[in-house]
């Protein structure tokens, strides 16, 4: 019976090690250019000299997809490809927002390393889906670090940002959030963002609640990270303690809104506002005009992209919402400085995917031409990008770009245009605050 | 079916489910040597796989150890208790929640929060266990599902938590100013976890507690009646698992140093059962080969769905957990490690030839047959003085709702006799047993075993108090030996409660005393020649005297025989009865209910005769005999010259 | 991080009565698709004691097979019919593939099953649809105003299909020989089998009757709750704690289970919290499993969940 015992467990050991051989075989097939067995791989990482490993000829990796954990993974080496790791919401709620990132990151990779890299350096990119979690983004950038990568760009929305911004502090590795909440970048040493702040959104919000003469708002919310705070951002940018009549939440699942609804009806404020990203904001702005509410209704910057008005529908007719300005791109004038940027990138992902890009394409843009000037301009020593992208200036598609250690952001309210829909479209709004 | 019989484990009918440990010296040996060998291997496997793989394997693997945790409690919960929770995600975010806000805010050390975690975790399943164990099948895993999503909901609500991003920035594990977060470091510490639980729940499942559960998986009235308590040891294993949750969920917390509403998820809870399930039930192994399987298969799914469907996104690796499940309960019920006992079984040798299940008989009553003066057998110090009343019955009542089936029963059953109690089929023998035992609550009257009134008081406090009984229709407990039957028997006669049995050590002594005393009484009814063979595969007759064993194994002063003489041969009921005379020398009080009068007349001091629910005769075997309302009650009104035999 | 607990404030109210009747109105649109996922568990459940935790994905795929066959230029009428028609048969396919191979299996093993087909089909659901919502146009466009109270045209398209469905699957019981041999297997197993009644057979009328009342709901709630992969999943949970406050047992008291639960979560999800509306159907779960197993309906309370013979 002892021999039969040993085989049992002969058996199950075959067994787990199978599994496991599976996995590193899943490791090698993955990646055409590895240069051995995964399992060579040493624990420490202590980096194989630069130069080798470089074969591989499409730079940009899909989600999900291993890549080569041999070769060139030396960080302070100014030699061998540039490393950038993202992290989107590709899947999930924030699907919406992660999508086209993705697609804008790729697309950019392609043209840069068309045009020879980045000092001759080619850039490889490793974008990893956090599925719109928090855990699942840290996880992600805790295996992007195993990797060495020289930055990490990402996450799409504020909640996985934030959920990355102290691994990012801790491993002393820039980071460039695509979100809106200002909390990411507050007090932060290593972490920037190119979504232009809630704080300057909401700026230009009551800005325009002033040129409508309108009083009060009521606030219904995305209740994830994205809509935290907002109310006493109201309060605060307004001066004015009494400013939001009524707020409520919604899930970022939600499909039901009729509560939230009623609660809008009944606090009667001047203007309402769906702080929210589509669908559920599409969703809500249709049980908005179901249950009769004729109170002009505002959105945040979170509905720029055609799912808020293919879900919306009719019912999209008539928002006004502040966002940056490339959904209007074609109503802007000659003499904007963005213009030209802008209009360069519409054509190119419009060409590359058929569709026009949305305001969130927009932030990958700039997150990776930050990144890249950066590395144009110092090399890849994360200190230095740091400092380097402390001073940053750039125009880009979601403004102009003055960032300073103080504000790792970069944006002011100019970077926004007041934008309303219309005929299943958008368009600048008559009204603009502030004369933008 | 009622579903009581289907709650238990995966695959009752089909094949080994339950973690069921089989009592007795070889087999237990056996499993000792495997369980060790297992272990060695494992532990050098664990010291030397992150220094031979990837750092990205290493992570993967991390992971694996993480919900091998928390899928090792599932399985115990499953395989042990027989019960099912499609919610345990929640008792890992209860636990990751914990420990990250006392690291976050409060600055507390994270070995310091993970035990405060584990702590909070398991109060909060005692608190919730405690209705909802009272259901069963379908009805509990919706159940604990609900209080999975309500923890995921109220995670999301709530401000304390974080809402809907949850808690970030968790310190990792720190000593002395130290942090380890490299994958390595964090490989060791979770699975150097995952050792100490898997053998926490090896000895555990083998010991006092997993013997209990398993006759509790065979026949719950039996080991109730056995002194089993069956609700609080579920209670304490849900407790326990919901504690190895927590600790999971603190090895998550601090390894990915965030945690959301997401721990909580109904996917996960799926993904843990699926590790508990495809590992198989019947053995602790199980969960930790299916956490690496599910893993394995997680991160493969993963990577190659997108090339056989380009453009996929999203938890798509699902597809694969919910085929391989829909399979696995099909096809592979027992889960892998059966799978792989059964294989190497038909690898390795031939079963021993099955043991010879007939003949012997009870050997203590031979010897003193023939001077019909009766060896004093079984005594107990502390038992009450011989005739001291030790059963009082008094106008008891039990209506099924419009049928009165006993009606205003007295009946008094003192030390140092035997009490016959015959009638007619129906006539509410058995009912009334069922009431004395604790298995029916009585509509009215009372019932007083050793001098505690314990009327619709659960079994096994019936015998607390000193009172065992066997069962008309057997009650064995088919997945053990005959010895390991009889050992369940000295549940209330051993200590080892959850701990001491997962510690082993303090246990080990107990287990041979209570292997010896089986053994003793084994051979004392005569089935020695059985002891180590399956109690299935006994004759019927066999197995009542198996279950009298048991019944003795609890040290009763009141023993409650149901029909103990059906199916026996005419010597092992000659052997039966000097036993039954023997235990009355030493003092015990014996109620009998036998079918075959004659037995009865020859061996009870007195006789109560049941019909109709009601008792219409009480005395001495001659009075009863000659009783003309017993007379009628047996053969009708017409039979006026028949006598019933009397004494020989 | 920091805020109110519970998390909303409020102004007082002037349109009490209306809001009142507007949250009912919501209420029972939402609740007439529990009811009919509910419907599906108890008949499944009355012929087999399975509870086919599938239920939701049934009314999950019967919508996209809806969308994509209106996608595909076929009238919605037909779209609808065909995609109830579609999942009717899946239903059958899914009872003879996975839950006959298993007959004789212990709850915990059918819960297992139903759980794997019901995570196959959301996963096959992502992979063909990706992660977007999509919906149904509403059958009927506008909105119509009962003295102040709005209803959408598509809440009353779902009550009618509801009545339709159950009044349907009551004629059906009731009135055809199959039907009355179908309650003959419910009700008197040993009975029903002793005069020729197939078991199996019965089973996957059960999974296609149940098929058919959770697709109805599916397609008739789609326009309004937006499907995706997952809604089975809640759709499915909230259709079996209707079922439970119906004690499991009734088509009607089903029914009512759903509308119950489903102007409770409006009403909550206004006067309460509309962040814990979806924690308010299983706390009603527990709470009605534990003191009330029989089902808030029945008559006969008491009986202990589980240990009741079927």
């Amino acid at each position: 019976m002892t021999r039969s015992s040993f085989r049992w467990i002969g058996a199950t050991l075959t067994v787990l090690l199978l599994l496991l051989a599976g996995c590193a075989e899943s490791d090698d097939a993955a990646d055409p250019g590895a240069t051995g067995p995964a399992g060579e791989a040493t624990v420490a990482g202590t980096g194989v000299p630069g130069g080798d490993g470089t074969a591989t000829a499409g730079a940009a990796t899909e989600a999900g997809e291993a890549t080569d954990t041999e070769g060139a993974t030396d960080t302070s080496g100014e030699e061998g490809p540039i490393r950038m790791g993202a992290v989107l919401d590709i899947t999930g709620p924030g699907a919406n927002l992660g999508g086209p990132e993705r697609d804008t990151l790729q697309l950019l990779a392609e043209q840069i390393n068309a045009a020879g890299g980045v000092d001759g350096r080619e850039v490889e990119l490793d974008i990893r889906d956090n599925q719109s979690r928090e855990d699942e983004a840290a996880t992600q950038l805790t295996s992007l670090l195993q990797e060495e990568v020289d930055i990490i760009l990402g996450a799409s929305r504020t909640g996985p940002s934030l959920a990355m911004r102290p691994l990012a502090e801790q491993a002393a590795i820039p980071m460039i959030s695509l979100a809106a909440n200002q909390a990411i970048v507050d007090g932060s040493e290593w972490v920037f963002k190119t979504a232009q702040n809630d704080r300057v959104v909401v700026e230009k919000i009551v800005a325009y609640m002033q040129t409508q003469d309108w009083q009060t708002l009521g606030l219904v919310r995305d209740a994830s990270a994205f809509g935290e705070g907002v109310a006493d951002l109201f309060r605060d940018v307004s001066g004015d303690a009494d400013i939001v009549a009524v707020e409520e939440r919604f899930a970022t699942d939600a499909t039901e809104f009729t509560a939230q609804m009623l609660s809008l009806r009944s606090a009667g404020a001047d203007v309402n506002v769906i702080w929210g990203i589509p669908p559920a904001a599409a969703t809500a702005t249709q049980a908005y005009r179901d249950l009769g509410l004729d109170i002009p209704l505002m959105h945040s910057h979170g509905i720029g992209n055609q799912v808020f008005l293919e879900v919306a529908g009719p019912a999209a007719e008539g928002v006004v919402f502040p966002i940056g300005r490339l959904l209007v791109a074609d109503e802007l004038g000659d003499d904007d400085p963005q213009k030209e940027v802008i209009t360069t990138f519409v054509a190119d992902y419009a060409d590359a995917y058929g569709a026009p890009p949305s305001t969130f394409a927009g932030h990958a843009y700039d997150a990776f031409q930050l990144a890249v000037q950066a590395f144009g301009e110092v090399g890849t020593d994360p200190a230095a990008v740091r400092d380097y992208l402390e001073t940053a200036e750039l125009t880009g598609i979601s403004g102009v770009f003055r960032m300073t250690p103080e504000d790792h952001s970069g944006l002011t309210s100019d970077a926004l245009v007041i934008v309303e829909v219309a005929d299943g479209d958008w368009t600048l709004a008559a009204d603009q605050p502030d004369g933008s | 079916m009622t579903e009581t019989e289907a709650a238990g484990v995966l695959a009752d009918d089909r094949s080994d489910g339950g973690m069921r440990m089989t009592t007795g010296g070889a087999a237990q040996r056996r499993r000792l040597r495997r369980d060790f060998a297992g272990l060695a291997v494992l532990i050098a496997g664990v010291v030397a796989f992150p220094l031979l793989a990837s750092s990205q394997l290493v992570f993967v693997a991390v992971f694996a150890g993480v919900f091998a945790l928390a899928a090792l409690g599932l399985s115990l919960l499953l395989g042990l208790a027989g019960q099912i929770s499609l919610g345990h995600a929640g008792f890992l975010a209860i636990g990751a929640y914990t420990s990250a806000i006392l690291t976050t805010r409060y600055q507390q050390n994270a070995l310091l929060a993970s035990v405060v975690a584990v702590g909070v975790t398991m109060v909060t399943a005692a608190a919730v266990g405690t209705p909802i164990l009272r259901l069963r099948g379908h009805y509990l895993a919706l159940a604990t599902l609900g209080f999975g999503i309500i923890v995921a909901v109220v995670a999301n609500q709530w401000d304390f938590t974080g809402g809907q991003s949850g808690i970030f920035g968790i310190r990792k594990v720190e000593f002395n100013g130290r942090v380890y977060d490299d994958p390595s470091e964090q490989f060791w510490l979770v699975w150097a976890a995952v050792v100490g639980a898997l053998i926490l729940a090896r000895n555990l499942a083998s010991g006092r507690v997993g013997r209990a559960l398993g006759a509790v998986n065979d026949s719950e009235v039996a080991a109730e009646t056995l002194g089993v308590d069956t609700f609080r040891l579920r209670l304490q294993v849900f407790v326990l698992s919901a504690g190895l949750a927590a600790v999971a969920g603190s090895c998550y917390a601090h390894v990915v140093g965030v945690v959301n509403a997401q721990a909580a998820s109904f996917l996960l809870s799926v993904e843990l059962l699926l590790m508990a399930v495809i590992g198989g039930l019947a053995s602790v192994w199980g969960a930790v080969v299916g956490a690496i399987f599910v893993r394995a298969l997680s991160e493969a799914l993963t990577a190659y769905i997108p090339r056989v469907v380009p453009g996929a996104s999203g938890e798509y690796q699902l597809i694969g957990f919910g085929v391989v499940l829909v399979v696995a309960v099909i096809f592979l019920p027992g889960g892998f490690v059966s799978a792989g006992t059964r294989l190497a079984g038909r690898l390795g040798a031939r079963r021993r030839p099955r043991t010879p299940v007939s003949g012997g008989g009870v050997t203590a009553a031979s010897d003193h047959e023939a001077t019909g003066e009766a060896a004093p057998l079984l005594l107990r110090a502390g038992r009450p003085a011989v005739g001291t009343a030790v059963l009082l019955v008094r106008g008891l009542e039990l209506h099924f709702g419009g049928v009165r089936a006993v009606q205003s029963v007295d009946l008094e059953v003192r030390t140092g006799e035997i009490v016959g109690l015959i009638g007619p089929n129906g006539a509410g023998k058995t009912t009334l047993f069922n009431v004395v035992s604790g298995v029916l609550p009585p509509t009215a009257g009372t019932v007083e075993v050793g001098g505690a009134r314990l009327e619709g008081r659960r079994p096994h406090a019936v015998a607390a108090a000193r009172a065992a009984r066997t069962f008309q229709n057997l009650e064995i407990f088919s997945s053990m030996t005959v010895v390991g039957n009889v050992a369940v028997g000295r549940h209330l006669r051993s200590r080892a409660g959850v701990v001491a049995g997962a510690l082993a050590l303090p246990a080990r002594a107990e287990e041979r005393a209570i292997d010896a005393e089986a053994r003793r009484l084994v051979e004392l009814l005569g089935l020695g020649d059985v002891a180590d063979s399956p109690a299935a595969d006994l004759p019927f007759g066999r197995q009542r005297l198996v279950e009298i064993a048991r019944a003795l194994a609890t040290e009763p002063d009141l023993l409650l025989l149901d029909e103990p003489m059906a199916g026996l041969s005419a010597a092992e009921r000659a052997g039966l009865a000097g036993l039954l005379r023997r235990l009355r020398a030493g003092g015990m009080a014996i109620l009998l209910v036998e079918h075959d009068i004659e037995a009865v007349m020859a061996l009870a001091d007195r006789v109560a005769v049941l019909d109709d629910g009601r008792r219409i005769a009480y005395g001495a075997p001659s009075e009863v005999s000659d009783d003309p309302a017993v007379i009628e009650a047996y053969l009708g009104a017409d039979a006026e010259q028949t006598t019933l035999g009397g004494p020989a | 991080m920091t805020g109110p607990w519970p998390p909303t404030s409020r102004t007082v109210r002037d349109r009490g009565v209306i809001d009142f009747l507007q949250l009912t109105v919501a209420g029972l649109s939402a609740g007439s698709a529990y009811g009919l996922v509910a419907v599906g568990f108890v008949t499944i459940h009355s012929v087999t004691g399975i509870i086919n935790l599938a239920q939701g994905e049934f009314a999950m795929v019967a919508a996209f097979v809806a969308i994509a066959l209106l996608a595909a230029g076929l009238p919605l009428p037909i779209a609808a019919l065909l995609a109830v028609l579609v999942v009717a048969l899946g239903a059958a396919a899914v009872e003879r593939v996975a839950i006959a191979p298993a007959a004789g299996s212990s709850v915990v093993a059918y819960i297992m099953l139903t759980l794997g087909v019901s995570i196959t089909l959301k996963a096959s659901a992502l992979l063909i649809e990706g992660p977007q919502p999509s919906a149904l146009p509403a059958f009927t466009p506008g909105i119509l105003s009962f003295g102040g109270v709005l209803v959408r045209p598509q809440d009353l398209w779902i009550l009618a299909a509801t009545a339709v469905a159950a009044l349907g699957l009551y004629g059906f019981l009731e009135r055809t020989v199959t039907g009355k041999a179908f309650r003959a297997c419910a009700e008197q197993p040993t009975a029903a089998r002793l005069v020729g009644i197939s078991p199996s057979r019965m089973s996957t009328l059960s999974f296609v009757l149940a098929g058919v009342v959770g697709a109805v709901a599916g397609v008739a709630s789609s326009p309004v709750i937006q499907t995706d992969w997952n809604i089975g999943l809640f759709l499915g949970l909230k259709g079996f704690v209707a079922a439970s406050l119906g004690g499991l047992a009734s088509i009607p008291a089903a029914i009512a289970g759903g509308l119950l639960l489903g102007v409770v979560e409006s009403l909550g999800a206004f006067y309460i919290s509309s962040g814990l509306r979806d924690a308010i159907a299983f706390f009603v779960l527990i709470v009605v499993l534990v003191a009330r197993p029989s089902g808030v309906f029945s008559t006969h309370a008491g009986v202990r969940a589980g240990v009741r013979a079927h």
